[in-house]
């Protein structure tokens, strides 16, 4: 579904606007709801999480000045179900989408990965300089066991920091997550240099 | 969030598309508007994640995990980027890991018990300790400049001032050779405005900003484009800036794809 994403500057304020009439807040809003709905392509399976986001957010700017007056309730849930409906109509395309994404998995693509292994874990020592001591040390402790030996470390882990396993996930996540953008962000300049 | 109806292995079954039409669509609209249930299912799929790179998930569960997580070329490459992470962890865990060196340690105490060998380690501690003090030195001025930099580019604090120049991306032409610029006529620091040459326009844009040949980088994280969404102001303050070459990497806040590099040359 990959296509030109572009939404009418008059809609996209009217977007805005309708999810905060503070701007800043409106936009944070607006940026997180574009994750989170192709988090949700992902889990459907769709082959194109980041196009069916731009597809949904095209749809509501399309009808907004319609929905908008009459729409009772958190408008990330009109999203969400716009999101819904597209996946539906798009059941059968995407499936045969993965059929040939998978049939294109070929010997070029598995020596590309291996290429780009090596520029992820130049990228990864970059990022992890960084991060500040604290966190690179609770990665490495979070991270430090594997299968069933990780449950009880892990256990012990937030006890010794007081908090529970829980919050000790949702914390590692937060670190990991900024880590991996930060990596994201740098592979393409090692890419260019080839 | 319900902890006695959601709970991590109802999460699981959701993330594995094991769940019916209903209860997915109760778990996806908490996901996107109770930030406490975001976490949660966000942290359930960092461990089913965990759990397939251990290759600890059944076939089917792998299965049902590649077909949703591994499709396309974007999360393959995720997946390899968390496996790193991991893999990295471990490996340092093991180097220090007393039960996988206790041959070393048998070495160490053995060096505890020699008199000759108690200066060089003081020394050697000395260096440990006098090198540390330099790097921690160091992360707090880079601390100091990212701060200033977020307070300079704050929201609140940009008017329509004058611009001391304009640059455009490098994959412009011309773009890659602009005037040098000179910070001694501006004492209050320069501001820049990078031209934003893409189709797509975000309400939020971070820059990276070092000296070329230099490894060190300064981020800052808060730009808004002007209103036509068109360029993207950064103001840097006249001592961050010395003789040479800098280079700016403009991202897309959300977008991993959108990003512009740009350059100048400070002359004095």
């Amino acid at each position: 579904m990959s296509r030109d994403f572009a939404i009418a500057q008059e809609s996209f304020d009217e977007i805005l606007a309708w999810f905060n009439p503070d701007r800043e807040r409106a936009a944070a809003m607006y940026v997180q709801l574009r994750h989170d709905l192709a988090k949700t392509f992902v889990w459907r399976q769709c082959s194109d999480p980041e196009g069916m986001t731009d597809e949904v957010f095209d749809r509501v700017a399309r009808r907004i000045r319609e929905v908008r007056p009459t729409y009772k309730g958190d408008p990330r849930l009109y999203f969400r179900a716009v999101a819904n409906n597209l996946v539906k109509e798009n059941f059968k395309k995407i499936k045969t989408q993965i059929a040939l994404e998978d049939a294109d998995l070929t010997k070029q693509q598995v020596s590309q990965a291996e290429a780009e292994d090596a520029d992820v874990e130049e990228c990864l020592q970059a990022c992890l300089e960084e991060l500040s001591f604290d966190k690179r040390e609770l990665i490495l402790a979070y991270y430090a066991k594997e299968k069933q030996a990780k449950i009880d470390h892990r256990r012990e882990l937030a006890q010794r920091f007081g908090i529970s396993v829980e919050t000790l996930r949702v914390r590692t996540h937060r670190i990991c997550l900024s880590l991996e953008q930060c990596i994201e962000r740098c592979l393409p300049a090692y890419e260019q240099r080839k | 969030m319900d902890d006695e109806i959601i709970d991590d292995v109802f999460l699981r079954e959701f993330l594995l598309g094991k769940v019916n039409d209903e209860e997915r669509g109760r778990i996806e609209d908490l996901f996107l508007i109770d930030p406490q249930a975001k976490e949660r299912v966000l942290g359930v799929e960092q461990d089913l994640i965990e759990d397939y790179l251990e290759g600890t998930l059944t076939t089917a569960d792998g299965a049902r995990f590649v077909a949703r997580y591994a499709q396309t070329p974007e999360q393959r490459r995720r997946l390899r980027i968390t496996k790193s992470i991991k893999d990295w962890a471990l490996a340092e865990a093991a180097s220090s890991d007393p039960a996988k060196t206790s041959g070393r340690s048998g070495f160490l105490a053995w060096f505890g018990f020699r008199p000759a060998f108690v200066l060089p380690l003081a020394a050697t501690a000395i260096i440990v300790i006098v090198v540390g003090a330099v790097w921690l030195s160091r992360r707090a001025e880079h601390s100091a400049i990212e701060k200033e930099l977020a307070q300079l580019n704050a929201p609140s604090s940009f008017r329509d001032g004058p611009v001391s120049l304009e640059l455009s991306p490098v994959t412009v032409r011309g773009g890659e050779s602009q005037a040098p610029l000179n910070t001694r006529a501006s004492e209050n620091g320069v501001e820049l405005r990078l031209l934003w040459i893409q189709k797509e326009r975000y309400p939020g844009y971070q820059a990276t900003i070092r000296r070329v040949n230099e490894r060190q980088s300064f981020s800052v994280r808060t730009l808004q484009p002007e209103s036509d969404g068109k360029a993207i102001r950064l103001k840097l303050p006249a001592h961050f800036l010395t003789r040479g070459m800098y280079q700016i990497k403009l991202s897309a806040v959300g977008s991993g794809s959108s990003v512009e590099e740009y350059q100048f040359m400070v002359g004095n």
